[in-house]
């Protein structure tokens, strides 16, 4: 199903590294020492039972938690700290576990409003709507327009994301990060409640946002058919530890794997 | 064609002395188009959220380098070049470029699974396919084992095709560029094309459509030129189309309808047809337009009624007063003012301020503001629904047709509207109705045949030209229309000798909003039963009024409250059989509803969502046992075919309610 370019994996250009990064609130260690790298153009799972520091880790790449100790490499830049926005600034674009959109604004504005950061022109400008900053404008629409034709939402433009259903406000928010065109995706549990079908949808959509756009895409999923469908490489946490990594093949016979999931006799 | 003269007068926009009417092939109007309107609309789409209009002049220069480019690919004279997706323009422009080289264009319906596609195909011996996108792509490649013919598959498209091994895959782009660099390259290229265009005749094949077919294998149906273009003139005289036309493009490509209103009649009449962004996006896309001249099966008129009526039951209470009031008023007087028939001023005053009102803000909303004819046809229309559109000012009429006649059979003229005809036979038709009550006709659109089957040919075509319906009707003695009971095999008999038209009862079920489908069962049986299909629009925001909770379609279709519910229209139903001495033998006795939607995925439904009977009959053999002993209950087990072609199985009870029959009335006097 996937590309061919799997075996040329450790030849691929590291995008982002972690190397021993630890995560604690209060006394309770959230990520203990965890380092894995995510390389460029892959699709990498992040999975591991419930409380295991999936979103932490999230949290952690996008730069809406500061771990306590560890490196993180970005594009070759190391940091000590960044704040989300300025995640977002360098290309890393997210969705929630639970949506997080503009309930009253309509599928297109939410998609527009992921467009903000490439705006250069300043507000009054854009208020004035006029000669530059409307060509701006119709550059960005341009780009929301072709985002709202990839992920066939083009009959739910106009319509405010509030009333809409799940499945499909899940989608709207993945055109949301994606009108950021990152280079870095993070998408926490894109499938949770969704049914067969749109899940099955989402996922040719999060194929398709690899190949076409050539995104990285780091995912948390807890339906394991469709992780090990759609990655190209699995990190497995348990209890704020890395218990494996390496291609879904290895990990489903990974002893510690099956172990954390289904329990161990003491 | 002289015979278009007359008439045209008051539009004024085709001169009488149009040397377009002299042209007999499709690459023949285009040029004439091209030369004539150059700078009119030919044809639009949506395309990220912005129409694009493309004139007849680009049109031309876009077909003629589509057509050049096809040429380098291999097609040639007489080779069938398969046509495979929605309404888009480059689509239609593939059948022209394929009509230039003397190639016959053949329309294949996009939601065909693999293997329907693969008979019509391997059958059609189709070399070039012209398809849409991946998904038509992946659905070519998955059988391209058993197309030995097929050279090339050209797509629109392009995304998620990129890795693909291209050597057998064109882009439509690539292709028109092979077109231009040779237009470019070789000065002779665009004269051997002209030629090749000069060398097209109106008695030459012009396009082969495969009809949906209710029983067995679909057939190729052939037209020539002349058929297509001739029929496209008479219905365009017959309802006064000319090139100021605007309409929307969303029926299936394969389907004879919108080969005749999307490409025929434009070619003719130089309107503009305007392609919708997606499937979903219709209704949306034909309020921004403004269609002028709309054709549409009923379901369509039926879905947008069953919207408006539940959307109104939500709205608040001063706003659905104002509604109703208005609405009523227009079911008393819409329909005379349509009509031009005298109306009192109080009653045209009232219904101008309702137009303000109500009938106005609602036309916009069906996109239907602009409207000047109105076609329905394919299957009957409930009374109640016709006359709610005619009511509100919208020129609905029926037309009676089939692909065997390049659509046109008969139709209503204007201000001869009834809801139970459809209509006087068209300019050029011939109708006569023959012993067993079968519709028989001869027209210019007659068929030259089905492909490779001249058995089946003879069994549709008489010696002397008429062609078999397969219809039965009659001609109503007061109004001079046609009235069409059923299909003539279909139309059985009770054992005891009542006379069974299912369709007929199956009709007069589906007119309530809550009924979506019904198949009636009866020949060689004792009595009549039926199955049905609720809607679930309809259903379920019934169901939210009333607080009924269900989980899902199934659970909400086996709800008492449900029965009860659909109970009650069927026992109107038996009251309005009984009224008709015909039919009143024939009354419901007994009826459940089904756990699952009839789907032509499962083959329950063709492609143009008729029901297949007998096919229902065969997979639903425990409930049809069930229906004719005295269970109240039967239990049923069904394989289901989802969207992606897997496969799985719904197993459910269903419940079985008795009707009581209506008394049947003493002779009214009333026909059928």
């Amino acid at each position: 199903m996937r590309a061919p370019a799997a075996g040329d994996q450790a030849a691929r250009e590291i995008l982002l590294s972690m190397e021993n990064v630890s995560l604690s609130f209060g006394g309770v260690n959230a990520i203990s020492d965890v380092s894995f790298d995510i390389r460029k153009g892959e699709i990498c799972a992040i999975i591991g039972p419930n409380g295991a520091g999936k979103t932490s880790m999230l949290n952690v790449i996008n730069g809406f938690y500061t771990p306590r100790q560890g490196r993180i490499t970005f594009k070759g830049v190391a940091r000590a700290k960044m704040r989300p926005y300025e995640a977002a600034e360098r290309g890393i674009a997210r969705t929630f576990q639970n949506v997080a959109l503009f309930r009253g604004m309509s599928a297109l504005d939410n998609i527009m409003a992921g467009r903000t950061l490439k705006m250069k022109r300043g507000l009054l400008w854009q208020m004035l709507r006029y000669g530059p900053a409307m060509a701006e404008e119709v550059e960005h629409r341009r780009v929301a327009e072709e985002i709202i034709d990839f992920l066939h939402i083009k009959d739910i433009r106009k319509v405010q994301v509030g009333r809409l259903p799940y499945g499909l406000q899940k989608r709207v928010e993945l055109g949301r990060a994606l009108a950021m065109e990152p280079e870095l995706l993070l998408l926490d549990e894109p499938m949770a409640g969704m049914n067969l079908e749109e899940k099955e949808d989402m996922s040719r959509f999060v194929l398709d946002v690899n190949q076409h756009f050539g995104t990285t895409i780091a995912l948390i999923e807890h339906d394991m058919g469709v992780v090990m469908d759609l990655s190209d490489r699995v990190v497995v946490l348990d209890h704020g530890v890395k218990i494996a990594d390496g291609t879904p093949d290895e990990v489903k016979s990974d002893r510690n794997v099956i172990d954390a999931y289904l329990g161990v006799a003491h | 064609m002289q015979a278009d003269s007359p008439a045209k007068g008051e539009h004024g926009a085709a001169p009488v002395t149009d040397p377009g009417a002299t042209a007999d092939t499709f690459p023949k109007l285009l040029i004439h188009n091209a030369r004539t309107r150059a700078d009119r609309p030919a044809i639009r789409h949506k395309d990220l959220g912005i129409w694009r209009t493309w004139t007849w002049a680009e049109i031309f220069e876009n077909v003629r380098e589509f057509s050049v480019g096809l040429e380098t690919l291999g097609l040639a004279r007489g080779d069938k070049l398969a046509v495979i997706g929605s309404n888009r323009p480059r689509l239609y422009w593939a059948m022209c470029a394929a009509q230039g080289l003397g190639a016959v264009p053949v329309p294949i319906y996009a939601d065909a699974v693999a293997e329907e596609m693969a008979y019509v195909l391997e059958h059609a011996e189709v070399t070039v396919a012209v398809v849409e996108d991946q998904e038509q792509v992946d659905k070519i490649l998955s059988i391209s084992g058993r197309l030995t013919g097929l050279t090339f598959i050209v797509y629109d498209e392009t995304r998620g095709l990129r890795d693909y091994d291209h050597a057998r895959l064109k882009s439509i782009d690539g292709v028109q560029e092979r077109g231009r660099d040779t237009l470019a390259r070789d000065a002779a290229a665009a004269s051997r094309w002209d030629a090749s265009v000069a060398a097209g005749k109106g008695g030459d094949l012009a396009v082969i459509l495969y009809t949906s077919g209710t029983t067995g294998r679909s057939k190729g149906v052939m037209l020539s030129y002349d058929n297509v273009i001739i029929s496209a003139r008479n219905g365009n005289l017959f309802d006064r189309l000319d090139a100021d036309e605007e309409i929307i493009a969303y029926l299936p490509l394969a389907w004879v309808g919108d080969h005749i209103f999307s490409y025929a009649q434009s070619y003719v009449a130089g309107f503009c047809v305007n392609c919708p962004e997606a499937p979903e996006t219709v209704a949306e896309d034909r309020r921004e337009i403004g269609t002028t001249y709309a054709f549409a099966p009923p379901r369509i008129y039926e879905n947008l009624l069953t919207l408006t009526m539940v959307r109104m039951e939500d709205a608040g209470a001063v706003k659905r007063r104002m509604f109703h009031f208005f609405i009523n008023h227009a079911r008393k007087w819409g329909e005379k003012i349509l009509n031009k028939e005298p109306v009192p001023l109080w009653a045209r005053l009232v219904y101008r301020l309702g137009d303000i009102l109500v009938y106005g803000p609602l036309k916009n909303r069906f996109g239907l503001t602009r409207i000047r004819v109105g076609y329905t046809a394919g299957e009957a229309i409930g009374p109640e629904i016709f006359r709610f559109y005619r009511a509100l000012g919208i020129n609905l009429k029926q037309l009676y047709g089939q692909t065997e006649a390049s659509v046109y059979i008969t139709a209503q003229p204007d201000g001869e509207i009834y809801a139970d005809t459809v209509g006087k036979p068209n300019i050029g038709v011939d109708v006569k109705i023959d012993d067993t009550g079968e519709v028989l006709f001869k027209s210019p659109g007659v068929f030259a045949g089905y492909y490779k089957d001249p058995e089946k040919t003879a069994e549709a075509k008489t010696p002397d030209g008429w062609v078999r319906t397969g219809d039965a009707g009659f001609f109503d003695p007061k109004t001079g229309h046609l009235k069409i009971i059923d299909r003539a095999k279909d139309v059985g008999k009770l054992n005891d000798g009542t006379l069974f038209a299912p369709k007929y009862i199956e009709n007069k079920l589906k007119f309530y909003p809550n009924i979506r489908e019904a198949v009636a069962f009866g020949d060689h049986c004792d009595c009549v039963t039926v199955m049905l299909n609720i809607d679930l629009a309809a259903v379920g925001s019934w169901a939210e009024r009333n607080t009924v909770a269900y989980g899902s379609y199934q659970e909400l279709a086996g709800h008492p409250l449900v029965y009860d519910m659909i109970a009650k229209h069927v026992i109107e139903v038996n009251r309005s059989l009984a009224e008709e001495r015909v039919m009143a033998g024939a009354q419901i006795r007994r009826f459940l509803i089904l756990h699952k939607e009839l789907d032509a995925d499962d083959g329950e439904l063709t492609r143009t969502q008729k029901v297949r009977r007998s096919f229902i009959a065969e997979r639903y053999e425990p409930l049809v046992r069930a229906l004719y002993d005295d269970s109240t209950q039967a239990d049923i087990a069904t394989e289901v075919t989802f969207e992606d072609g897997r496969k799985g199985v719904i197993a459910a009870t269903v419940t079985i309610r008795d009707v009581v029959p209506a008394p049947v009335a003493p002779v009214l006097g009333k026909a059928a």
